[in-house]
């Protein structure tokens, strides 16, 4: 056990989001226990809305005005992020973990040179001076393949494309070569073309520099291929936890199988509907008595309705967990 | 403001809540627009029924007692003709709402009218009507209307005068109302331009939304559509603009008063009585404080208002 | 850059040709006789003989129609000639000349103290969004903004002789680096501070719900660097472009403060001439306060690309 523990670089525990709203605070995040392992790869998915985004940047202590951490405590290389003074925390921004948003269009300042932007992390972690900033930063932006750094280096974020200002954020995460990189749906706003470019690049840099990395997607199928281990959130709580590969093959909570269900494969029939999950997720602060899944799903008992299943081991080495009681009545079953 | 936000919410049941429910909530939380009101309120009805509540005639000379400081038998003390200061600051406060809701209302008129045109019928009206509107917002607009307020009022008062001796008529007698007629024409003249460009904004913007485009293939009739989806959705920053433009109005109508070419003496102005008070101030200052401090609050009071519904009422563009 | 601040000028003199027609025409068909008005101080009763005023009148060309009058003023007024005032006889361009530099001074000085004032407090004021010191800040910008300069001045007179007996009401101008010139320009401020308070409130309060200004946030760069680089700039853009608005609230503002602190610029020329029905004068005063206000919009669009890379190309791409 304490093995497993020293090779945890990020610790959630208990995690739990409010939001204020005009009836009150309602809750986001539930509760949620979460970990990464130094050099894993996690990916984090589930519907929009369901907490995955604001778990990862309540980490940082970015989350907007109205919404805030409760409960609980992170833990990142040993100490509690939560409890950081702002000097301190600061030193981990952008220095030990680097982020990467969603949106490139709106997550660079449209005012300032790409190079001035990409120079700041250096300039405030490394101490570097303006000129080693600059030299650093072209070499990054070489790094993250885009074609002739030593002009774009000049360049305004608008006059870029969406896929180079997503190279761009991802060396901006990447400057200060962090132990863990959180990227928050990094591909959404992109081509489909470009999102497969963005997640190769992520994984070759990975492997380069040998950090951990965080991916928030809602798409399943485009994480595949990069990360070790998925959690499934759905409406503020994790229903699921599994390595990828067993993930896939064994889905056990139906949300995921779900999800899992709804990515088209073309080994289907050309007129097959699609599959999709009925009903939508509940709002915060309007969450069901019981499991939250409860009203969408097609194995929802009486007791899904009046009790909240526990993230339990679904598979003999337990790594594979999941919050449902169908799944533990299919077992004691068999 | 603590105090406030920690009172339950009232709205226990699910019902969607109408705009102007929502608005009036976020409005009642506004402390200082809430004063506004209550100010706002009090000077309505001290213009309304005020003169017939003071104890003295805003014209009644009283040559024993002059230039009184503040006293239980003059509140704010007496000029320099022995007049009761706060009876004509009363009466002032009829004036200066008069000319308020005239010029707005006039004001009004001209701009959604201009407004709606351009909007709705677009090239050549709307490039020209935005043309006048551009001119007349940058031109030092105090400036232009004094001017026609100095050189119109000579000639409607020979007018009226060649009128009366032509009919007799004891109507073309009464010059006061050449004052009114002149601020309230100069001033509507530029106080129209705000209105014209928003509610041009409005008909752009509300034409262009998906929901009217929903609406008209659901094959409502246009008039459905104005009065259920236009109207209500450009009322909102009209009511703020008009707030805000009857506290402008108020406060331009003294600017004239004071510059000597608004409401005459003797008919009791703000401005006017500013203006004669600033002649005297270093030994009688009760006669500049006194109508100036009212003024100054009058102004308050519908900047706080105005600026509460803009929140209230516009939520997401809150400024 | 060149063709397009002619482009300008090219836009703005119809507007202002309007401007000035109607201000003519006022004076045409509005005001009395001017000839009555230039001989009324003139020896010899002039201004009561009929047929020497009509014998003045022709030769002046005055009795000709409107149009023509007015042709003939803007013919002058491209040469340069601006006319002579009606009732000293100076010549307008002289009066203007003597009075505008304490005005353009005053004004100057007035948006140097807005700009030093307001928008560090509108600032402070967003950063601490619907707490204390925002409303303290919020509330004072409306009351500053309600209160007109001729309000605001007297009161402050009053305020300053109580609070300190024995120091000299402040009347009259010395230049800019004169005592005397300290409460005129706050009073002459108020509103412009007002104003930009307020605007500058609103877009700090926008930008910080900018996405980039999380991602500084997320880069450990320091909170003061936050607020001068990534909110502070991107706010000057629509905080700059009020520029011309000020520039309407200062030229109105002037006309009080100069009167009640009586400094001898353009706003107390400007009520001398209309108590005088000073026509030529005020045609002037209107020239220049609409060439004022034109300047500041059109230094507004040269500013805004140097404030915002993305306009740069979208003028570029017209």
């Amino acid at each position: 056990m304490s093995a497993k523990t020293e090779n945890r670089l990020l610790d959630v525990k208990g995690l739990t989001i409010e939001i204020e709203t005009r009836r009150g605070p309602a809750v986001v995040v539930d509760g949620i226990d979460l970990h990464v392992d130094k050099g894993e790869t996690l990916g984090v998915v589930g519907e929009s809305g369901c907490g995955k985004s604001l778990t990862m940047l309540s980490l940082m202590r970015l989350l907007p005005n109205k919404i805030r951490v409760t409960q609980g405590e992170a833990h990142f290389d040993g100490r509690d992020l939560q409890k950081m003074s702002n000097r301190e925390l600061r030193k981990v921004r952008g220095g030990d973990i680097g982020f990467v948003f969603q949106d490139p269009m709106t997550s660079l300042n449209p005012v300032m040179r790409i190079g001035d932007q990409l120079a700041e992390p250096l300039i405030y972690h490394r101490g570097m001076s303006r000129r080693e900033a600059r030299t650093r930063a072209t070499e990054l932006l070489r790094l993250v393949g885009i074609p002739g750094p030593e002009e774009r280096i000049q360049a305004y974020p608008h006059e870029l494309s969406g896929g180079m200002r997503q190279r761009v954020m991802i060396a901006i995460g990447l400057a200060c070569e962090p132990k863990l990189l959180i990227a928050d749906e990094p591909t959404t706003a992109l081509d489909v073309t470009i999102q497969a470019q963005i997640v190769d690049l992520v994984k070759g840099l990975r492997e380069k520099l040998g950090m951990s990395v965080v991916w928030i997607t809602h798409d399943l199928a485009l994480i595949a291929g990069l990360v070790d281990r998925v959690v499934v959130l759905y409406a503020g709580t994790i229903v699921e936890d599994a390595p990828v590969d067993e993930l896939y093959a064994n889905p056990r909570h139906p949300y995921t199988r779900g999800l899992l269900a709804s990515i088209p494969k073309l080994s289907d029939a050309p007129a097959s509907r699609l599959n999709s999950i009925g009903g939508t997720p509940p709002e915060p602060g309007r969450r069901p008595e019981g499991c939250p899944f409860a009203p969408r799903c097609p194995l929802a008992m009486d007791v899904c309705r009046s009790h909240v299943p526990k993230l339990e081991p679904v598979s003999a080495a337990g790594s594979h967990r999941a919050a449902c009681f169908a799944v533990e009545k299919a077992r004691e079953a068999a | 403001m603590s105090v406030v936000q920690a009172q339950p919410a009232p709205l226990a049941e699910e019902a969607p809540v109408s705009l102007w429910r929502d608005a009036w909530y976020r409005l009642k939380r506004n402390r200082l627009a809430i004063f506004g009101l209550f100010v706002i309120a009090l000077l309505a009805f001290t213009a309304l029924f005020g003169p017939y509540l003071t104890p003295y005639d805003f014209l009644g000379q009283d040559l024993e007692a002059r230039n009184q400081a503040p006293s239980l038998a003059h509140l704010f003390g007496t000029d320099d003709l022995g007049r009761d200061v706060f009876s004509r600051v009363v009466y002032g406060t009829r004036t200066a709402f008069l000319v308020a809701v005239v010029v707005t209302t006039i004001a009004l008129a001209i701009g959604t009218t201009l407004g709606a045109i351009a909007g709705f019928f677009g090239n050549p009206f709307d490039r020209v009507i935005m043309w006048l509107t551009d001119v007349t917002m940058s031109v030092p607009n105090l400036l232009l209307v004094v001017v026609i307020n100095a050189s119109l009022k000579t000639p409607i008062a020979q007018w009226m005068e060649a009128r009366y001796l032509e009919t007799l008529n004891p109507f073309y007698r009464e010059t006061v109302w050449i004052d009114f007629l002149l601020v309230f024409g100069s001033m509507a003249l530029i106080s129209w331009p705000p209105y014209a460009r928003l509610v041009r904004a409005q008909v752009l913007s509300i034409r262009s939304r998906p929901y009217i485009t929903a609406a008209q293939a659901l094959g409502l009739s246009n008039r459905i559509i104005l009065m259920r989806y236009v109207v209500p959705n450009a009322l909102g920053p009209l009511i703020v603009a008009v707030s805000a433009g009857l506290g402008t109005a108020m406060v331009l109508e003294s600017a004239f008063s004071f510059l000597g070419v608004g409401v005459n003496p003797p008919t009791p102005s703000w401005g006017n009585m500013i203006s004669d008070g600033l002649r005297v101030w270093q030994h009688y200052p009760h006669l500049l404080a006194a109508p100036a401090a009212v003024l100054g609050l009058a102004s308050v009071a519908f900047s706080f208002l105005g600026d509460g519904l803009n929140d209230a009422l516009n939520p997401r563009g809150s400024k | 850059m060149l063709r397009y601040v002619a482009m300008r000028f090219a836009i703005w003199i119809p507007s202002v040709l309007l401007v000035m027609m109607a201000v003519y025409a006022l004076a045409f068909y509005g005001a009395g006789d001017p000839i009555k008005l230039i001989f009324l101080r003139a020896p010899g009763d002039v201004a009561y003989n009929p047929e020497r005023i009509e014998a003045i009148r022709e030769s002046a060309g005055l009795n000709k129609p409107f149009i023509e009058q007015f042709g003939y003023y803007v013919w002058n007024l491209i040469q340069g000639d601006f006319g002579n005032s009606l009732t000293s006889g100076r010549s307008v361009w002289a009066m203007v000349k003597a009075a505008a530099p304490v005005s353009f001074k005053l004004a100057l000085c007035a948006i140097v103290l807005t700009a030093l004032v307001a928008i560090p407090l509108g600032m402070i004021a967003a950063l601490n969004q619907n707490r204390r010191l925002d409303y303290i800040i919020l509330g004072s910008a409306l009351f500053l903004w309600a209160i007109p300069a001729y309000v605001a001045g007297p009161l402050l007179m009053v305020g300053l002789i109580v609070l300190l007996p024995g120091v000299n009401v402040p009347y009259g101008w010395g230049g800019v680096f004169d005592i005397r010139i300290i409460l005129p320009l706050i009073v002459l401020a108020f509103q412009p501070i007002a104003l930009i308070i307020r605007q500058t409130r609103a877009a700090v309060i926008e930008v910080l719900s900018e996405d980039f200004v999380r991602t500084a946030r997320a880069k450990g760069v320091p909170e003061i660097v936050v607020a001068i680089k990534h909110i502070l700039r991107p706010v000057l853009t629509p905080v700059v472009t009020q520029l011309g608005l000020i520039m309407i609230t200062i030229v109105n503002g002037a006309i009080f403060v100069e009167l009640v602190f009586g400094l001898p610029g353009l706003g107390r020329l400007t009520v001398k001439a209309l108590t005088n029905s000073d026509y030529p004068v005020i045609l002037a005063i209107t020239l220049i306060g609409s060439f004022l206000v034109m300047i500041s919009n059109l230094l507004v669009d040269i500013l805004y690309p140097l404030l915002d890379p993305r306009a740069v190309d979208a003028k570029r791409s017209r």
